[in-house]
């Protein structure tokens, strides 16, 4: 996968691309995390520098209420564990990071804190400059300064765990490093929202997005962040960057991934309808589909009432016919080679007026079938079929009748059903159907 | 989605020689049965055994299937009941045709709309009032599948005994 790929690479720039799935994202973190514990044994002392030189950078940029001098944490990554040792205090200020990057030195800083200051805009140039002169030039960080006001208590950073028996595994966050036109400070107390209303809902769920611009300034839409003690049963979610981060739009989310995830399966289902687009062209096909599969039911069922009388000594054939499915490896594959048998099978037949009927029948009802499979195959006419030579060589079953027959005929006989018909019958047959087979 | 994938096709083998033998069974007990009943007017014999063999192949597919799936459960129950249901039917139109005199027609506004697509879906799908529309399609999907292996298997049968 791309992100393991660059997870070796350092990571730098793996959460960038939002085609990956939330689980792999939460994967990658994970072995993130891992990575950066052992990290963090490593280097401690760079951090304090760091700090200490932030902190003069953000007393210069000349911050009041004495918020980002608060600049403290720096958590070398947002393990969940340890996050909740360290972040617990109110008044933990600076910026909200994401899943850190590894910069150039080995270690990442993260800054998870609130800008309470009002002044965000400054805040937000101040502290981009700030981290653009602290990280030097390598990787991208990603930054987030989630303002709050008045919401300091709680911020707290979502963590997905992978232990969480939600279907939607939160991912890790990512941030890109936000330069300019990053104006979301406005986020305001979404992300105290959200980790309330999503405790309480069990299906929020965000996912983070990578983008690197951003140009709304709107309060609306920012990323949450937000850590969380551990609870169980809740799905944790967070925001995509650029969505709205209320718990209504997130459970609609969430319910709507769901539903286009289902309608995508069925469009594997359905035979036909890649090309077709949006929910109502793909009912409709899912509604003519399941029409004319119970409608070939009934067609069938009549076919069989007809034939009822002759279903006598025709089981034994019946038994054949079934064992051959009964061979076959794998259900799923044997696409047109049950028609293609049949197909055989009714070639053979000797009395050719009923078979040509009986194809008028099933030309109707085959195409659908033909158009059923869901093998890549590429739906082949029944004429065609009774021409083609190569589908004799997928009449492998001859030798293995008889012992998938004996079976069968346990299965479907094991009440002592008197015999009128006993095998000779049956092997006479196929043995006929075998030298038509190989005429 | 691979998981689903998985488990649809691990399903649909079972799921598939299953409900051939279920099938199978009812059809040679019906047959059985038909044997000693005689010969009757070809008609009516003939829809009654369509129906009945219909009836059969959806009973014997929701037997296969099991009781894990909303459809399976609400098709065999449809099946259980409906002696009963027709019979409370029936008995529901003479009644309501004893009482019309007596009865005051009320003026109800009954709001009509045009039934969209996930009703129809709901109709098609046995059991599919009561769900919502994520459970709806997944109730579907499978119930596709399992509707496409009973035709398979049918048509073979069909296919074989005309041989």
């Amino acid at each position: 996968m791309i992100n393991k790929a660059l997870l070796s690479a350092g990571g730098e720039n793996m959460l960038h691309c939002t085609d990956m799935t939330v689980l792999d994202r939460q994967r990658a973190r994970i072995k993130w995390q891992q990575e950066q514990q052992q990290l963090q044994v490593q280097l401690p002392q760079q951090e304090i520098s760091y700090f200490s030189e932030l902190n003069r950078v953000f007393q210069q940029a000349g911050f009041h209420e004495g918020g980002l001098s608060e600049v403290v944490t720096r958590s070398v990554k947002p393990d969940p564990g340890l996050v909740d040792n360290r972040w617990h205090n109110d008044h933990v200020v600076g910026f909200g990071v994401g899943p850190p990057y590894t910069n150039g030195l080995g270690f990442e800083l993260n800054y998870g804190a609130i800008c309470r200051t009002s002044s965000c805009p400054p805040a937000v140039a101040a502290a981009a400059t700030v981290t653009a002169t602290v990280r030097g030039a390598e990787s991208v960080v990603s930054d987030k300064i989630s303002s709050g006001i008045g919401r300091e208590s709680s911020k707290k950073r979502k963590f997905d765990k992978v232990q969480n028996n939600s279907k939607v595994v939160a991912e890790e966050d990512t941030r890109d490093k936000r330069i300019k036109g990053r104006a979301e400070e406005g986020e305001s107390n979404t992300s105290e929202k959200n980790s309330n209303k999503s405790r309480s809902s069990n299906n929020n769920s965000n996912k983070n997005n990578n983008s690197n611009k951003d140009n709304s300034a709107e309060t609306s839409k920012d990323n949450s962040k937000v850590t969380e003690v551990q609870k169980p049963d809740y799905i944790h979610v967070r925001a995509r960057r650029g969505q709205a981060t209320d718990s209504h739009s997130l459970a609609e989310r969430v319910r709507r991934e769901k539903i286009s995830e289902r309608m995508k399966y069925l469009q594997d289902l359905v035979p036909g309808c890649n090309n077709i687009t949006g929910k109502a062209g793909m009912l409709d096909e899912i509604i003519n589909y399941v029409q004319s599969l119970q409608r070939q039911v009934e067609f069938l069922s009549m076919k069989l009432a007809a034939v009822n009388p002759r279903l006598d000594f025709n089981i034994d054939n019946l038994f054949a016919k079934e064992a051959f499915p009964a061979c076959s490896t794998n259900f799923p594959t044997i696409g047109i080679s049950p028609d293609m048998t049949n197909a055989a099978y009714l070639q053979f037949n000797p009395s050719q007026q009923q078979l040509v009927s009986c194809c008028g029948l099933d030309m109707g009802i085959n195409p659908p079938d033909m158009g059923l499979r869901r093998t890549t195959s590429t739906p082949v006419s029944i004429p065609e079929t009774f021409l083609d030579s190569s589908c004799f060589t997928q009449i492998q079953v001859p030798p293995t009748w008889d012992a998938d027959l004996q079976n069968l005929y346990n299965v479907a006989f094991d009440q002592g059903r008197q015999t009128t018909f006993p095998v000779q019958p049956f092997t006479g047959s196929v043995e006929a159907s075998n030298l038509k087979m190989e005429m | 989605m691979a998981s689903k994938h998985v488990i649809a096709t691990r399903h649909t083998k079972s799921i598939k020689n299953r409900f051939a033998s279920r099938f199978l069974r009812s059809l040679l007990r019906m047959k059985r049965s038909d044997r000693f009943g005689g010969s009757r007017s070809n008609e009516g014999v003939r829809k009654r055994s369509t129906h009945r063999i219909k009836m059969a192949a959806y009973a014997s597919m929701a037997r296969a299937v099991g009781p894990s799936r909303t459809w399976s459960r609400a098709l065999l129950f449809k099946l259980r009941n409906r002696a009963r249901i027709q019979g409370v039917l029936r008995k529901r139109c003479l009644v309501s045709k004893k009482n019309k005199k007596k009865r005051v027609v009320r003026n109800k506004v009954i709001i009509s709309r045009e039934p969209s697509r996930t009703d129809t879906l709901r109709k098609l799908v046995p059991g599919g009032d009561s769900m919502d529309i994520c459970c709806l399609l997944e109730e579907t999907a499978h119930y596709i599948k399992c509707l496409a292996t009973q035709v398979k298997v049918m048509q073979s049968i069909a296919d074989q005994s005309l041989l």
